[in-house]
């Protein structure tokens, strides 16, 4: 029998049919200096579990993302580990989430 | 707060000597401050064992100054990287034993990038200073050549072994390895000095006045514009002015008999490269040195984008872009100023626009600038280290 999926403490997103919890090592993300992110996400009722996860950011005002490809690595009850981040400009900083056919988004500024 | 202490002082103030003080709002002055302390904190690559090492160091000191390591045993590491021009050559592009397309960069600071070279293609300064032993056109030299040098000079392979803690290596592409790791430890310790921006800068954060007085009122001017309006600190971050990463500036990147590709070429170059840090001469156990390499992205966008330098001593290195072709600090502000969108690469970044600056502003920014300018050397006087004995 599966765990149940629970939500770690972090910054908090949802749509109608998910919601994941993320947060970001080292806590303040500063410009120029790689981070590490830690995602868990769980369907809510009658929601299929995303098979395909996939995570970017992008700055939507400069219209640009990031220069690197964030690696996932999948971990148990619907937890991942992300490497890769770095955020190369200060201001508004956009995740995506991209959970199977679900993409949620978060805005973050960064000085 | 900050702004209303400041507002408060430069009321009872102002009629001191000295330059007459913005009114740094608090958003302003929370962006100055990200541009210092200097010097900022650093830590030793881990990707490279000697990295701090002072005998490493001293060796990779001697390697710098040897033109052995090229093969008409006349170019040096100094030949391009000139101790007395802020350790780059004042030329527009920089000759070795030919020309090439790119302008030499300074090495001040060097120890704070994360990519080397215009184009990145380094992912370390101990691989980027193998890059122009081998490049035809700068030094020319050989992995075979360079390790032979160390062999056959007892002197070098006497450093070389204390260094390592080891006899050099029979394999000539460690051997040229080391050579790069200590010509890095050595270049590690070239820092700027401190300039007047960080004394403005370092008064303003203790809301020190009278020590802010010293800071030229065109100077701040300048500074208004470049964290303002200007938005130069989008790319021209933190305290070494640098965010580390390529952009599109519109400068041309058509070169004679085709183009320079820049980043797009860079990201190639780096992962065919024996020496970058996902091979087996990356001493960091842990990897996580490697993650940039590994995860970097090679996109359309890259192609004719150069990697944001330095502003630190920016009025010691000219010319400027990554060809050399601004003669001048005034004509790089111009160059932004009039800025044509159209040139910019069409699927790239939309950050770029011209700024319209009036002469006076100009003239201002530049100032700034200048002001980043070191009034001493941070280096210290060089003594002839004794014979090596075994």
């Amino acid at each position: 029998m599966a765990a149940a999926c629970e939500l770690p403490p972090g910054v908090r997103v949802e749509s109608d049919r998910i919601a994941l919890s993320y947060r970001t090592i080292p806590a303040s993300i500063e410009v120029g200096k790689p981070f590490v992110l830690e995602l868990a996400a769980c369907p809510k009722k009658g929601a299929a579990v995303a098979e395909r996860v996939k995570l970017d950011a992008r700055m939507p005002e400069h219209r640009h993302g990031m220069n690197y490809r964030v690696k996932v690595v999948p971990l148990a009850n619907g937890r991942y580990r992300s490497e890769g981040w770095l955020f190369h400009m200060p201001g508004r900083w956009e995740f995506v989430f991209d959970l199977g056919t679900e993409r949620l988004t978060h805005s973050v500024r960064i000085e | 707060m900050i702004r209303a202490l400041l507002g408060a002082l430069l009321l009872c103030c102002s009629a001191g000597a000295g330059a007459q003080l913005l009114d740094f709002t608090d958003a302003e002055t929370r962006a100055i401050l990200r541009h210092g302390p200097w010097p900022a904190p650093w830590s030793r690559d881990p990707s490279n064992r000697v990295s701090g090492s002072a005998a490493a160091i001293e060796l990779g000191e001697r390697m710098f100054f040897d033109p052995r390591l090229s093969s008409s045993g006349q170019v040096l590491c100094a030949t391009c990287h000139v101790p007395y021009r802020a350790w780059q050559d004042g030329r527009a592009r920089a000759f070795g034993l030919a020309d090439t397309e790119r302008n030499t960069q300074s090495l001040l600071d060097v120890r704070y990038q994360r990519w080397f070279g215009w184009d990145g293609a380094g992912d370390s300064l101990w691989a980027q200073s193998v890059r122009p032993i081998l490049e035809p056109r700068e030094m020319g030299g050989s992995v075979a050549q360079a390790a032979a040098l160390v062999r056959g000079d007892a002197e070098l392979s006497c450093r070389f072994e204390k260094v390592f803690g080891a006899p050099v290596p029979a394999a000539d592409e460690a051997v040229l390895a080391g050579i790069g790791k200590a010509l890095a430890a050595f270049q590690e310790t070239l820092l700027s000095g401190r300039s007047p921006f960080d004394e403005f800068r370092d008064a303003l954060s203790r809301s020190d006045l009278s020590s802010m007085k010293k800071y030229p009122e065109a100077a701040q001017r300048g500074l208004r514009i470049f964290i303002g309006r200007g938005n130069c600190g989008a790319c021209h971050v933190g305290p070494a002015f640098s965010n580390g990463e390529f952009h599109d500036t519109g400068v041309p990147f058509f070169v004679a008999g085709g183009v320079d590709s820049g980043r797009h070429g860079g990201i190639r170059k780096l992962r065919a490269n024996t020496f970058n840090l996902l091979g087996a001469y990356n001493d960091d156990r842990g990897g996580s040195s490697a993650v940039k390499t590994r995860q970097v992205a090679e996109e359309h966008r890259n192609f004719g984008e150069f990697k944001s330098p330095s502003l630190r001593n920016v009025a010691r290195t000219a010319p400027y872009m990554h060809n050399g072709s601004l003669a001048t600090l005034a004509e790089v502000v111009r160059h932004y100023s009039e800025i044509n969108p159209d040139r910019l690469h069409s699927d790239g970044e939309a950050l770029l626009k011209p700024l319209r600056l009036s002469a006076g502003e100009s003239a201002d920014l530049v100032a700034f600038l200048e002001s980043l300018s070191e009034s001493a050397s941070a280096l210290a006087p060089r003594r002839p280290a004794a014979s090596c004995r075994r």
